[in-house]
């Protein structure tokens, strides 16, 4: 009778145990902890007002490519430089050239009589309509980092993050006409701030050339002699400004002088008025990658966005809501 | 006839008892050369895997973490708008403790030239909570990131971090490269 009360004692015991542990396995305990006291949010700046979303993502068009670099659109298709190669497609994506090239290209300037500029680290070559390279122009220093191109009135103008400045070309011949480093007045120390190699040029439909000083968030007009125009910045954390080390990363512009930026880390696709306001979302953070790179865009004749979503391998086309 | 008289059980016995003898000396020699020669491990976070979960601040043995805030200088950007220093919205770019972002005041903000600045971690008062490296990687270059350092870290032999790091970030790697730092150029 005694041995019998200790072994019910003892199964009693051994279920109590049983039941304590598959609650303690099965409540997670262990694993929720006190959360991460420490958490930094940053998902407010991520969510955007649906309101300001005036854009929709019509269709993808997926690379065959490990790295996507440039992109730019001309002459009614799209041209794209990836791994060691460089390919001309149709808005719809079906190929209609593809052509290698001697390593990867940084960006590139597609003109209008079919001549295509490419970049690499810290030099310049052009190709012909049909890819044939023609010229290979002067190579721009070690320290050298090309990250965009644009050409207005027979200048082509180069952004070297590397060194910090702009470089001139003569489109004719090739030869290096000089450099500019933003200075904004003769004695200022500070010119283009570049953090990281994100550094932009663009010609609007005005012809006018504007560079992004990305460490100092702002869009800087200049002459063709590198001479400061004018000149607006917005450094803000909210989706009105520009954020980060070194943003805008990449700028087009609408036929109608809009600025179409593209932002790296918190990466978001917005236009800017030509005054400088917000005018709308085309792609809030929660369309990409988190931490992930800034997509190279271009813009059509007829106000289409494409987006080369870097980390995705793939072209993203951004309509007007009700454009169509 | 002769030959088959001369090999009996007992030179059987003896023949095995020297062989196992023989074997027993060679393992014990090897494991000995084995463990002179081998090199050994310590732990240590990889920084491309690393997630700024902040687990490392409370879970290592150790108050505070052996785990700490170290920066690329060659990744930084000497940003006057730093991620890693400064909070969301700060209302200025300066020192004040109300703008910065580390809990314990562990980075130090220090002028170079217009409008560069260097941001330098005082090891002491990090506790490797990662709210900067979260910071850098959210806004800037990536520079800071999070290492074990070996001369704090007691080398547990199960890592209570890597127990419960999420994104299995901690792994062991040989003490002759016992640092995965980040470092060169990246891309945009």
């Amino acid at each position: 009778m005694k041995e019998k009360g200790l072994y019910i004692f003892l199964a009693s015991l051994a279920v109590a145990i049983a039941a304590i542990i598959v609650a303690d396995f099965s409540s997670g305990t262990a694993e929720k902890g006190q959360g991460n006291p420490y958490a930094l949010n940053i998902e407010e700046y991520k969510s955007v007002d649906p309101a300001l979303i005036h854009y929709r993502e019509v269709r993808n068009i997926r690379l065959q490519c490990e790295h996507p670099k440039a992109i730019a659109y001309a002459n009614g298709r799209l041209y794209l430089g990836a791994d060691s190669f460089l390919q001309t497609i149709t808005p719809d994506g079906r190929e209609i050239l593809k052509v290698s090239l001697p390593a990867s290209p940084q960006c590139l300037y597609p003109s209008v009589d079919g001549n295509i500029y490419v970049a690499f680290r810290s030099h310049i070559e052009v190709l012909g309509p049909t890819g044939k390279p023609s010229a290979r122009w002067e190579h721009m220093g070690e320290q050298s980092v090309i990250t965009s191109i644009a050409v207005k009135d027979g200048i082509l103008f180069a952004a070297d993050a590397g060194q910090r400045r702009i470089a001139r070309f003569s489109v004719a011949d090739g030869q290096l006409m000089g450099y500019f480093e933003g200075k904004r007045g003769k004695g200022a120390f500070q010119g283009f701030v570049v953090p990281s190699p994100t550094f932009d040029v663009a010609v609007n439909s005005d012809g006018e050339l504007w560079a992004v000083n990305p460490g100092n968030h702002s869009f800087e007009q200049y002459t063709n002699d590198g001479a400061l125009r004018t000149y607006w910045e917005n450094l803000s954390q909210t989706i009105e400004g520009f954020t980060g080390c070194c943003n805008p990363a990449h700028l087009a512009f609408l036929p109608d002088g809009s600025f179409v930026t593209s932002e790296k880390r918190l990466v978001r696709i917005k236009v800017h008025r030509p005054s400088g306001e917000l005018a709308s979302v085309v792609a809030p953070p929660e369309k990409f990658e988190d931490n992930g790179k800034a997509p190279d865009i271009a813009v059509s004749p007829e106000g289409i966005i494409y987006a080369l979503d870097l980390d995705r391998k793939m072209v993203r086309v951004f309509e007007k809501i009700g454009a169509s | 006839m002769e030959k088959n008289r001369s090999y009996n059980r007992r030179d059987f016995l003896e023949s095995g008892m020297r062989l196992s003898l023989a074997l027993a000396v060679g393992a014990v020699g090897g494991l000995a050369i084995g463990k002179a020669t081998a090199s050994e491990w310590v732990w240590q976070i990889d920084p491309f895997a690393c997630t700024q979960c902040g687990r490392c601040a409370d879970e290592c043995v150790l108050s505070p973490s052996a785990v700490k805030c170290v920066h690329a200088f060659d990744l930084c950007g000497y940003c006057d708008l730093c991620g890693g220093y400064l909070i969301p919205g700060a209302n200025g770019l300066n020192t004040g403790a109300e703008n910065q972002l580390c809990p314990t005041s562990a980075i130090h903000r220090k002028y170079i030239e217009d409008p560069y600045f260097e941001y330098v971690i005082e090891e002491d008062l990090c506790i490797g909570c990662s709210k900067c490296v979260k910071g850098c990687a959210s806004f800037g270059n990536g520079s800071l990131h999070l290492q074990i350092k070996h001369d704090l870290c007691k080398n547990c032999n199960e890592c209570s971090i890597a127990r419960l790091c999420p994104s299995d970030a901690i792994k062991r790697v040989p003490a002759s490269t016992p640092y995965l730092v980040k470092g060169g150029f990246i891309e945009p």
